[in-house]
């Protein structure tokens, strides 16, 4: 199993996050979309690409492509040859979008992003932002793109550390402990002393 | 006669109906591939898949999660950016260290 042996990654959170919104979503007027930036896809992860693919996310949610977004379409993907959106274009359509109903837009591991990139993305939500600023945006990373972030969006940023939480990591153990081979080793007290012990050691590592 | 014409006009615009919701279909799922050739949604589903029970949920609880989730618009500082952050390998190596 690739996941014994992990506790919480941003991965996990991120799409816990997507998951809540997308059942807030069935019951308010929402639009979610999400993206997952990754190391190993980094080249085609450019910031058209992927504002585009929230856009996407959200106009699929959509009874209907809203007229300024098919016109785009027709003046610029039917141009001899074809041509892809322009990463203002997309924005203006983010904006279209966002301003007719509210929309939360999920960003996983940013520091996956190339730099520079991050700062055009960054930057691209921010316009969003000002426009619209019902939109909610959800981010995940290292400690070290926060800086960027913060200039990027300025006086929009609350940070929340992800640590694991002691009743996570004691499910985890006990999950563990279940799982044990030979339990005739294992005594009740001996289990209890684990359970009461390792987190604490755990928590001191995150300080 | 008059009627023959009728009803063949009539079946011909049912065609041109039929054809034309054909047309509104095909160019939605073409503009949805000509904003991004990328679909995280599947990406999605892949992770979530990997998601071991119910771990993390409380940060769904916390004050701060549910104040961006809920929280009023505008200000100085209108909080509509959550940012999480952690270095996602630390857990991970600590538990396997210790095996």
């Amino acid at each position: 199993m690739e996941r014994k042996g992990q506790l919480l990654t941003g991965r996990d959170v991120s799409s816990l996050v997507v998951d809540s919104l997308c059942d807030q979503a069935r019951k308010r007027n929402l639009a979610v979309a999400c993206f997952y930036f990754d190391f190993a896809n980094q080249k085609e992860q450019f910031p058209t690409n992927m504002l585009g693919a929230l856009l996407k996310q959200v106009v699929g949610g959509l009874a209907e492509v809203p007229e300024e977004i098919a016109q785009t379409y027709e003046d610029q993907g039917k141009v001899i040859g074809g041509r892809g959106p322009q990463l203002g274009d997309i924005v203006k359509m983010l904006q279209i979008t966002s301003s007719k109903k509210p929309t939360f837009i999920c960003v996983d591991a940013l520091d996956e992003c190339l730099a520079r990139y991050r700062v055009k993305v960054l930057d691209s939500l921010n316009q969003v932002l000002q426009k619209c600023p019902g939109t909610r945006i959800f981010i995940t990373g290292r400690p070290h793109v926060q800086p960027e972030i913060a200039k990027s969006l300025p006086g929009r940023v609350r940070s929340v550390p992800i640590t694991p939480r002691r009743d996570d990591i004691i499910g985890y153990i006990r999950a563990r402990l279940d799982e044990d081979t030979t339990p005739d080793a294992m005594d009740n007290s001996l289990e209890a002393e684990i359970i009461e012990k390792i987190p604490d050691n755990i928590s001191e590592m995150y300080v | 006669m008059s009627q023959y014409f009728s009803n063949n006009t009539n079946s011909v615009n049912a065609a041109i109906n039929v054809s034309h919701s054909y047309i509104i279909a095909d160019d939605r799922s073409q503009i949805l591939t000509w904003l991004s050739p990328l679909d995280p949604r599947l990406r999605h589903q892949d992770i979530r898949g990997r998601r071991v029970g119910n771990v993390g949920e409380w940060l769904l609880q916390t004050e701060g999660f549910e104040s961006w989730c809920t929280g009023s618009e505008g200000g100085d500082s209108d909080n509509t950016v959550l940012f999480c952050y952690g270095d996602p390998g630390a857990g991970k190596t600590y538990i396997r260290y210790k095996e």
